[in-house]
């Protein structure tokens, strides 16, 4: 079991850092200088010259611009490390301050879209899977294949449209309502982005949702058929007991152990989203930083979120040698 | 109607019928069962693979999904702790099955390996059986479940409740399985299929437990097989079942002296026993078991029997022979005016004078595969009269590196071979023999060269004298494999099952530009119909055929560049027994007519005899014991060997051999026991055993026969009498009734 957590540890780290790796050759590709550009921008924009010559010199010692490539590697991945994200030419503003709420708010979205997920497709996959043929499952067989098969951001036109055509608002698309927009945290901020916040789960869950619930059945129908299951059966085991104690656990493993695998799905889903419904998040702003060549910004993003994907595959590899008893004796 | 059975039996299933409805149609899979099982009794039902027995005991217990399947007609009586019990009409009542379910009747599985589950130590699943059906604290369960461990003899019970389906052996498994089903102390056992997966040394002592506890608990046993020699031992009585209808009912004594359906001496007939005539034809069913959907109208068995006639259009009535021996057949009908016993006794004669082919013990011819195919007399395929090597292996060994954690780094090594010497004569077949994981299946792989030998040298002659194969080139080895065939244990897998039957087969002509276009197709129908399969049928893809059939591609394949050499790796043991029968019997006329050499390999030391002039007994890598076949099988000099004889449920009942069965598993491969890697098993042990490890060496006074135990000249070991004996012992037995 340690070996396994420590191998898995260090599976997370090589990642890590094979991630960085990429994304500093990437910084580093562009032709020219970033300290040239930056000072070409700061003149541009009438900036003092001395102000100018400071902020420069202070980008040079902090990048060890000039030095040996992996000095320069290393102080940048060590300023990573300290929470500094890099400068953004595009809007001329250091990355991490640009980054700030909207990373918060995407990791919070993605969790409680993984939780949403869970929650809703996991019964329902498991009871469309107990009982195969009903009129339940073949309504949700249905439903699942066109949450699977329709793309999100045409989901998120179609509640656009409904909720402006039938219900009059005018306020469906943003995280909150106007009047919170530009507003300090608050209480009344949190309550009003909840009132918005489902939309945006249901909009981006629903497609992971969806072939969640297919994974599941699947996965049950074929659990329930495995000979262990007849020796619960044949104990005197009641349906709950079998269903849950023994056909769960085993069928529930593969969709555990692609929570990891799903991150990343759904903050490329949330970005479509985000962008039809102009919701703040970091998926925009990182379209935004590729398409616009900003490197620091855009690999700053891509590190950010391979942290939080490599942490949650992470944690779905303990779940799964937790429950799990072959996993855990492999090694 | 509608009445409970007297009290004395513990089940009866009545005229039961069971259909399954899918998109095709409804097919009727269980067609008019009856049976009964009383106190302290074991029945056996036996048949073919998908003669509708599984469906059978599970619907006892409300175990088969409906839909698709319907319950059309039939009674199930149980005796259960409330009295007789009807179960076919508590299926709607989940609470009343489930109360009886674990307590009063029990089931376990064919696939131990499968059935624990993955998850849950096993402990806590026989506690959760307990807990479900008695009002007892947990300690109280813990303590009952470490004493039922104890009684199904696993060894250190209390250590094993906290282990793991995959920390177990499949026997180990398996016992834990009997722990579990008999916690609760049920009445009846039903047991489908119990020791089919497993190896037969732990086969026999599964049933040698399920014998023991049926004594011990007092409780009766239902058991599925389709293996008549595992029913011989175990059970009193006897239904033997074919396409969803009880075809004869007998004491296990009549039915193995005087089997009297036509389908009973089929079965009995194709298994080649140790008492077998070796290398004849074993009497094979004709045919395979049809679809549900084609099965003949009126006698089910018509379209394969032997005796069939015209009166076999219409339903055969049951037809009491003596009390407790019943057949199903028109045989035994007076054109069903009379009926009972004097019908019987005039027909069985009738019967028996049919001479050789009524008697499954006497070696008769088959019949012939395809109208080309030469009628065989006596023995086939002895090793031809110029003693020649064909091919020579000299220690030989194969280790595999077991490699561990992110860097593969070598933990250990599995010595699969481990210094072997083999010899084969040209035209001869020697079988290698041993538990699954021995190293048979890596002998047959170092010998067609598909691996590389760790050590030792290769000599194998292609066409002339003997040449060096160790280590040359694959270009050099195409040009060698031309004259070597395999054949793989499962024939499914090993045909490319996209590929059409004419490629399959035609694909080493081709790449040994042997024949190209037309001359391919013409080959290939030759090879076909050689095996017994239509030439017509080369446009088929693999998925089209059966088990057997494809068996017979896999065959045809092989021999495509006309080798003369074949390696068999347990080419029949995924069969049924007929098909088994039938392979047995191809690859039998074909080494004849070919005059192959051939290295066959099986776990079944029954089915090696009936094949092999020579035997050699692989264990842990190593060759424990070599000779010639029959002589090995009736005076075996290493335990080892006498084990694996002994394991052989022996299809004469009141045979059953007294020997000591080997104790344990296999030991890790990785990790072989010191000195004699077989002491840890052996009954014979003595200390020197575990230093000192016996070389492979002459009997004393017999040049042809190889040992390898210290105490191969003093020992005396039981082996298999020979036939002429046996018939003796049979009719001693009969005349002693
Ligand atoms: N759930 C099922 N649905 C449809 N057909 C079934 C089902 N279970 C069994 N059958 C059919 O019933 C027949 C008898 O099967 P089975 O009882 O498993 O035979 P056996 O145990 O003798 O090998 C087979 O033809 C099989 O295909
Ligand atoms: S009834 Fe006819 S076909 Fe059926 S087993 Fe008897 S003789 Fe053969
Ligand atoms: S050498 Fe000893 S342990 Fe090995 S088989 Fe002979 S008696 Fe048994
Ligand atoms: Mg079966």
């Amino acid at each position: 079991m340690r070996t396994y957590i420590l191998q898995r540890f260090l599976q997370m780290i090589i990642v890590m850092v094979v991630v960085m790796l990429v994304s500093f050759i990437i910084v580093e590709l562009p032709p020219g200088d970033f300290l040239t550009t930056l000072r070409e921008q700061l003149t541009d924009q009438n900036v003092d010259p001395k102000v100018i010559d400071s902020t420069v010199e202070m980008y040079r010692a902090r990048y060890g611009l000039g030095e040996n490539w992996f000095i320069r590697f290393g102080k940048w991945a060590w300023s990573l490390m300290k929470g500094d994200m890099g400068y953004s030419m595009q809007h001329n503003r250091p990355a991490s301050e640009l980054m700030g709420e909207r990373l918060s708010l995407t990791i919070w979205i993605s969790i409680a879209t993984l939780i949403f997920m869970f929650v809703v497709s996991v019964p329902i996959g498991m009871l469309s899977a107990i009982k195969q043929y009903s009129a339940w499952d073949h309504s949700f067989t249905f439903l699942a294949l066109l949450g699977v098969s329709v793309p999100s951001f045409i989901t998120a036109l179609v509640f656009l449209l409904l909720s402006v055509t039938l219900l009059g608002a005018t306020t469906v698309a943003g995280l909150f309502s106007p009047e919170y927009v530009t507003a300090e945290w608050s209480w009344a901020k949190f309550v009003d982005m909840l009132k918005h916040v489902w939309i945006i789960l249901f909009i981006v869950g629903l497609g992971d949702t969806a072939s969640t619930i297919r994974v599941m059945r699947a996965r049950m129908l074929d659990t329930l058929g495995e000979p262990y299951i007849d020796t619960a059966r044949m104990k005197g085991l009641s349906g709950a007991k079998i269903y849950f104690r023994h056909a769960l656990r085993v069928a529930i493993n593969p969709i555990i152990s692609s929570i990891g695998l799903r991150f990343p799905q759904i903050i490329s889903g949330s970005t479509i989203v985000a962008i039809v419904l102009t919701l703040p998040l970091i998926g925009p702003l990182l379209l935004e930083a590729l398409l616009g060549e900003d490197v620091y910004l855009a690999c700053s993003i891509l590190v950010v979120l391979t942290l939080a994907l490599v942490i949650g595959n992470f944690l779905a590899d303990l779940a799964l040698a937790w429950l799990d008893p072959r996993i855990r004796f492999e090694s | 109607m509608n009445t409970a059975p007297d009290s004395d039996k513990v089940l009866e299933i009545r005229d039961l019928q069971i259909s399954f409805s899918s998109i095709a149609g409804t097919t009727r899979a269980v067609n008019g069962v009856s049976l009964d099982v009383r106190s302290g009794e074991i029945v056996g039902l036996v048949g073919e693979s998908g003669c509708g027995k599984s469906v059978t005991i599970r619907s006892i217990v409300g175990l088969v999904p409906s839909p698709p399947a319907l319950f059309e007609a039939g009674e199930i009586w149980l005796r259960t702790r409330r009295g007789m019990t009807e179960t076919l009409s508590l299926h709607k009542n989940m609470k009343a099955l489930r109360q009886i379910r674990g307590r009063d009747v029990s089931m376990i599985f064919q696939e131990p390996m499968r059935s624990v589950h993955p998850m849950m130590t096993i402990g806590k699943q026989i506690t959760e059986g307990i807990l479900e059906h008695e009002v007892v604290d947990p300690a109280e369960a813990y303590e009952r479940t470490v004493e039922m461990l104890d009684l199904v003899g696993l060894p250190n019970p209390a250590a094993q409740m906290n282990r793991y389906a995959h920390e177990l052996s499949g026997g180990m498994r398996q016992r834990a399985l009997i722990a579990l089903a008999l916690v609760c102390h049920p009445q009846l056992l039903l047991a489908d299929e119990p020791t089919t997966a497993l190896d037969v040394t732990i086969q026999a002592q599964i049933l040698e437990l399920i014998r023991d506890l049926r004594e011990r608990m007092s409780m009766s046993v239902l058991l599925i097989t389709h293996n008549m020699g595992v029913v011989a031992n175990l059970a009193d009585r006897i239904s033997v079942m074919y396409l969803g209808k009880i075809m004869e009912t007998g004491t296990v004594e009549e039915i193995f002296k005087e089997p009297a359906h036509p389908y009973t001496q089929g079965l009995l007939a194709s298994m080649p026993s140790l008492f077998s005539q070796p290398k004849t034809h074993l009497q094979s069913l004709r045919g395979v078991v049809p679809e549900l959907a084609m099965v003949p109208k009126g006698c089910v068995f018509a379209d394969r029997c032997p005796y069939v006639m015209p009166k076999c259009d219409e339903t055969p009535p049951v037809v009491e022979l003596r009390a407790d021996h019943s057949a199903a057949c028109w045989l035994y009908a007076d054109g069903g005016e009379t009926q009972g016993s004097e019908v019987a006794e005039t027909a069985m004669p009738a019967l028996s004078d049919e001479g050789a082919r009524a008697d499954p013990l006497q070696p008769v011819d088959v019949a012939p595969l395809s109208s080309s195919e030469p009628t065989s007399e006596g023995a086939l395929g002895r090793p031809s009269e110029n003693d020649v090597a064909q091919l020579q292996i000299e220690n030989v060994a194969l280790h595999y590196p077991i490699l561990r954690g992110l860097l593969r780094r070598q933990v250990g090594t599995v010595r699969a071979v481990d210094g072997v010497d083999l010899t084969i004569r040209r035209g001869e077949t020697l079988g290698l023999v041993g538990e699954s994981g021995c190293g048979k299946t890596s002998v047959g792989r170092l010998v067609a060269r598909l691996v590389e030998p760790t050590a030792g040298r290769i000599r194998f002659g292609a066409d002339g004298g003997l040449e060096e194969i160790t280590h040359i080139s694959q270009k050099e080895m195409k040009r060698v494999r031309r004259a070597m065939g395999m054949v793989f244990q499962d024939p499914l897998s090993s045909l490319n099952a996209r590929m059409n039957i004419r490629n399959i087969v035609g694909e080493p002509l081709m790449l040994h530009q042997v024949a190209r276009g037309r001359a391919v197709d013409d080959r290939v129908g030759e090879l076909l119909e050689m095996v017994g399969l239509r030439a017509a049928h080369q446009s088929r893809f693999p998925h089209a055929f059966s088990g057997g059939q494809r068996q017979r591609i896999a065959i045809a394949r092989a021999l495509a560049t006309e080798p003369s050499f074949l390696v068999a790796d347990e080419p029949v043991s995924a069969l049924d027994v007929s098909v088994q029968a039938q392979i047995l019997n191809l690859l039998l006329t074909l080494q004849q007519r070919l005059n192959l050499s051939m290295l066959f390999i099986a776990h079944d030391i029954a089915v090696v005899r009936h094949v092999s002039d020579r035997i050699a007994v692989m264990y842990l890598g190593k060759i424990v014991e070599l000779g010639e076949a029959r002589e090995i099988c009736v005076r075996p000099v290493h335990p080892y060997t006498e084990a694996l004889l002994a394991s052989i449920p022996l299809p004469m009942p009141g045979l059953e051999t007294l020997r000591e069965m080997p104790k344990g598993d296999l030991p890790d491969p990785a990790n072989p026991p010191t000195g004699c890697r077989f002491h840890t098993r052996c009954p014979y042990s003595q200390p020197i055993c575990e230093e000192e490890e016996p070389p492979l060496r002459h009997i004393a006074g017999d040049a042809d026969h190889f040992g390898a135990c210290h105490f191969q000249d003093e020992l005396y070991l039981e082996g298999v009498e020979e036939i002429g004996e046996i018939q003796g012992s049979a009719a001693a037995k009969a005349g002693g009734k």
